[in-house]
């Protein structure tokens, strides 16, 4: 029986150390020192958690009609 | 301040856009736009010139964003079904991942890929596709940056229940991008 947790269990707390802030164990981090697959999890969620964060620039537009409504609410 | 009769033109479809990729409902990124745009009317003397005005007013945005998902989480509480989806585990065979689900390589520059036009439709559409708590745990962590206690208590469940939502969430954006964008299937 291994002593280092397994991919499935090393995801899971990669997920949550996002979230508690706290640093990974020693086991998770020498898992990751030999797991290519979980490091590029980690860095994967790191770029989801960048990106994400961005508005887009282009793309949808309110319609003409709720922008007409919208000048409506806005009229003193 | 700018006169309030050009906010519409100036400002509506970029605090659109803002609301848009946070939440999946046009008509409901609507009403928010409205209650944001005349609340920054009604308060147009606390505006100290400090910052942009679109950026004053997607501060008030994003609260009225907070407290719409914190509504919406109170309303519709997990169902059984999505409670019990645990798809994760398919994609592991014992203890390592399997070739199937196994995270691929993303190439290039991903945090350069991911500042396109076309990354952001693809990253709606897998937001679309997750489940509506899963989805809006997301939302409040990640996207709006709320912390996790006052994430887990707007979502109404124990951090360690939110813990699992987001770790679905990842898991099932992660995937998602990486087939629709990042390393799609070769034709």
């Amino acid at each position: 029986m291994s002593l280092l947790p397994s991919c499935r269990d090393v995801s899971r707390l990669l997920s949550e150390a996002r979230d508690s802030g706290r640093p990974l164990g020693m086991s998770a981090r020498i898992h990751l020192s030999i797991c290519d697959v979980c490091r590029r999890v980690l860095a994967q969620f790191e770029i989801l958690g960048r990106a994400v964060k961005r508005a887009p620039d282009a793309g949808a537009s309110l319609s003409n009609e709720a922008k007409d409504r919208l000048r409506r609410a806005l009229r003193p | 301040m700018t006169d309030p009769s050009g906010w519409v033109d100036a400002y509506g479809d970029r605090l659109f856009r803002y609301a848009l990729s946070r939440i999946r409902d046009e008509r409901a990124c609507e009403d928010l736009i409205q209650e944001t745009l005349l609340a920054a009317f009604k308060s147009q003397d606390k505006f100290k010139g400090e910052s942009a005005e679109l950026t004053w007013m997607i501060g008030i945005l994003r609260n009225k964003i907070f407290e719409h998902l914190r509504r919406q989480a109170r309303e519709v509480p997990l169902s059984r079904e999505e409670e019990d989806d645990d798809r994760e585990e398919a994609s592991f065979d014992g203890r390592h991942w399997t070739a199937e689900a196994a995270p691929r390589d993303w190439g290039g520059d991903p945090r350069r890929k991911a500042e396109t036009d076309e990354f952001s439709a693809v990253l709606r559409g897998c937001l679309e596709a997750l489940t509506p708590n899963v989805a809006r745990a997301f939302v409040l962590r990640e996207m709006e940056g709320v912390g996790h206690l006052e994430c887990a208590e707007a979502m109404g469940v124990p951090p360690g229940r939110l813990a699992v939502l987001l770790y679905r969430a990842r898991m099932r954006l992660r995937r998602c991008l990486e087939r629709g964008y990042f390393a799609p299937e070769p034709a």
